[in-house]
């Protein structure tokens, strides 16, 4: 907006820059946004519509498509699993997270640094070379194919830590000494001082590694197999693939994919606000 | 109410540097010390060492006869006051001030009581549901002040205070603090860099360079009897002028000859620069600038021209430049002096003090 008053360049040239940036800015919206825009209009589709190349939008309005996966499908199921165990995994992501960078950044001690190094080093790890380990302590702990395996691995996020870390950085050390000097516990100074002040880093962290945790596919699957326990893209897949109707029943599909999105977008329409604030780096501090 | 005590203490970080260094200090019940000096001198990390803030690498600190090293901050019932407030921006004024109190459980109505009978001695009722960033620096100082009087702490540190005030503001701030230590009657620790808050507000001031004590002693004591040229130069404003002069013999007495002249000693520090057998060697003198007067050519210490006459109401400060010396006479506002006018200087003998020039301890007083 600042451009209006401090851009002193020629007219067409103004009317370019911001043809250019609308241009780009529009297409990778596009881009971005057509496959989840044809999933929700294809889930009201008819199957021979889906088929159809030549129309996008659905004749009739299939809303059956949806009630049949709401009352009839499993997918409801899957979708609530998903939801608690990405909820418990999450406030354990958070707590521990917490905890250890209210240490890194707070508490004095020789292998502070050392530690954080450490910690970033796992995170140059690639995912997949863990799942071999990971299995094989969830086996002997006798944990695989339950919801204690898929919490118990996941309960602690690198990528919250750092981002955590970032947002304590920028409180002033002063406001925890004196919370110390009040008679706070270093626990009540985390989540009475702290915490509060970096409501954005927090909010971030849960919704980010809610969504990744709420959709993860890879190691869920590793780890169980009985469908009582699937999350929901295991829950998905096993849908698309129900009873040797692979790639049948595609109406039916693209329905369950918008139901399953449905709860994320619920979720991000209200943290929205935090999330931005979070990934720019502001925690909302103010002097 | 209490008592503390350092005995031996060092602070000394991993890098070897030692910011504090074998200091001994006893603070007795209801005295209000102040820790001053200038910036690196250890004042902060002496006061952050009492608070549990730092550890002590070495020595002992007892409080109220307990040793207190390992005791942590929120254990030690000691309330602190920071430089910059540290006041919690997410909560209100009222939610400031009661949150120690809270973290004691005190039940709901007393802390209200407590936190309304602060609020009202502090001037700060109407600012209760306002939160930190709404407020002035004197209202967030009244404030932090606020939270550390509603718990009745065994002491109260201070960490630099006023340093973020105006200079109006600080001094009335300078004041209330003098009534609050009067009203609480407990003891009161206090950091400073500023000797005019250090003087006013001591009853024992800690005077500190490089991670050691200079000096420590009452306010008047520390202006007129330094223990050393640091001390003497630090306290007093203007600053005390230092000049080279030799002690020589003259009749019955002995005179400190200056490069333009001479001071006549008094018998009593001629008598301790004799025992000292300081007759005939170089010492460093030092005389303050309300010490200073105007004289004629043959009675004068110092010639030399005017360079700066500073009118500061009823006072005024004539900066002189001599030969090798700048000496600062403090006047009173009727002696203008025009710039670069040749003016001669007297000292009166009794306020000089003589310092040994290799280790700037004081001769005599």
């Amino acid at each position: 907006m600042n451009t209006r008053y401090s851009d002193n360049r020629a007219l067409p040239v103004r009317i370019l820059s911001i043809l250019g940036k609308v241009l780009i800015l529009g297409t990778a919206s596009i881009f971005t946004a057509f496959p989840f825009i044809w999933m929700m209009v294809s889930a009201l589709k008819t199957k021979a519509d889906i088929l159809n190349t030549e129309i996008f939008f659905p004749t009739v309005p299939q809303w059956s498509n949806i009630t049949s996966i709401i009352f009839d499908s499993p997918i409801p199921r899957y979708i609530f699993n998903s939801a608690w165990v990405s909820a418990v995994i999450v406030a354990l992501q958070i707590v521990s997270g917490a905890m250890l960078a209210y240490a890194l950044v707070f508490l004095k001690f020789r292998t502070n640094k050392m530690l954080f190094a450490i910690v970033m080093a796992t995170y140059m790890l690639p995912v997949a070379a863990t799942y071999i380990p990971s299995y094989i302590i969830l086996a002997d702990w006798k944990m695989l194919d339950s919801f204690r395996g898929l919490i118990i691995s996941s309960t602690v996020s690198i990528f919250g830590i750092f981002l955590l870390r970032q947002g304590f950085m920028q409180i002033p050390k002063g406001l925890v000494e004196a919370a110390r000097m009040d008679g706070a516990s270093h626990w009540r100074a985390l989540w009475e001082v702290v915490c509060p002040m970096t409501k954005a880093s927090f909010i971030t962290f849960g919704l980010m590694n809610f969504i990744s945790t709420y959709n993860n596919y890879m190691w869920p699957s590793l780890i169980t197999k009985s469908s009582e326990y699937f999350l929901v893209s295991q829950g998905l897949r096993a849908f698309f693939i129900r009873d040797g109707a692979y790639g049948t029943e595609w109406a039916l599909v693209m329905a369950a994919s918008a139901v399953v999105v449905i709860p994320l977008l619920v979720l991000f329409a209200f943290t929205q606000k935090w999330f931005i604030n979070g990934i720019g780096g502001e925690t909302g501090i103010k002097g | 109410m209490a008592e503390i005590i350092l005995k031996n203490v060092t602070k000394e970080y991993e890098n070897g540097f030692q910011a504090v260094k074998n200091i001994n200090l006893e603070i007795k019940d209801n005295e209000f010390v102040i820790l001053v000096g200038p910036s690196g001198c250890g004042k902060s990390t002496t006061l952050r060492m009492i608070a549990g803030l730092e550890d002590i690498s070495d020595g002992d600190l007892y409080l109220d006869g307990k040793r207190i090293n390992d005791v942590s901050p929120q254990d030690r019932d000691i309330a602190m006051v920071f430089q910059n407030y540290a006041l919690y921006p997410h909560m209100t004024v009222y939610q400031n001030i009661a949150y120690s109190l809270k973290i004691k459980k005190v039940p709901k109505d007393e802390i209200d009581k407590r936190v309304k009978d602060v609020a009202a001695s502090l001037g700060l009722e109407n600012l209760l549901d306002r939160r930190p960033g709404q407020l002035s620096g004197g209202q967030k100082q009244r404030v932090a002040m606020g939270r550390a009087i509603i718990r009745h702490p065994k002491a109260f540190l201070m960490d630099e205070p006023l340093s973020n005030l105006d200079a109006k503001l600080r001094g009335q701030m300078r004041v209330e603090i003098a009534d609050l230590y009067r009203r609480l009657n407990t003891t009161f620790i206090y950091v400073t860099h500023d000797q005019t808050e250090a003087m006013t507000l001591g009853t024992k001031i800690v005077v500190m360079k490089d991670g050691e004590i200079m000096q420590i002693d009452n306010p008047t004591n520390l202006f007129n009897y330094p223990n050393n040229k640091f001390v003497a130069g630090f306290i007093g404003t203007p600053t005390m002028n230092f000049f080279e002069g030799e002690i020589e013999e003259k009749g019955d007495g002995l005179i400190l000859k200056t490069r333009d002249g001479f001071i006549p000693l008094t018998a009593e520090k001629a008598a301790k620069v004799r025992e000292g057998g300081w007759v005939g060697k170089k010492v460093t003198a030092g005389i303050r600038p309300e010490h200073v007067e105007l004289s004629d050519q043959d009675s004068a210490a110092f010639r030399g021209e005017v360079s700066v006459f500073e009118l500061l109401g009823s006072n005024a400060i004539i900066y002189t430049q001599c030969q090798d010396d700048r000496i600062i006479m403090n006047t009173d506002q009727t002696q203008y002096q025009e710039h670069g006018k040749e003016i001669f200087l007297k000292v009166k003998e009794a306020k000089l003090h003589l310092f040994d020039p290799e280790t700037e301890r004081t001769i005599t007083n």
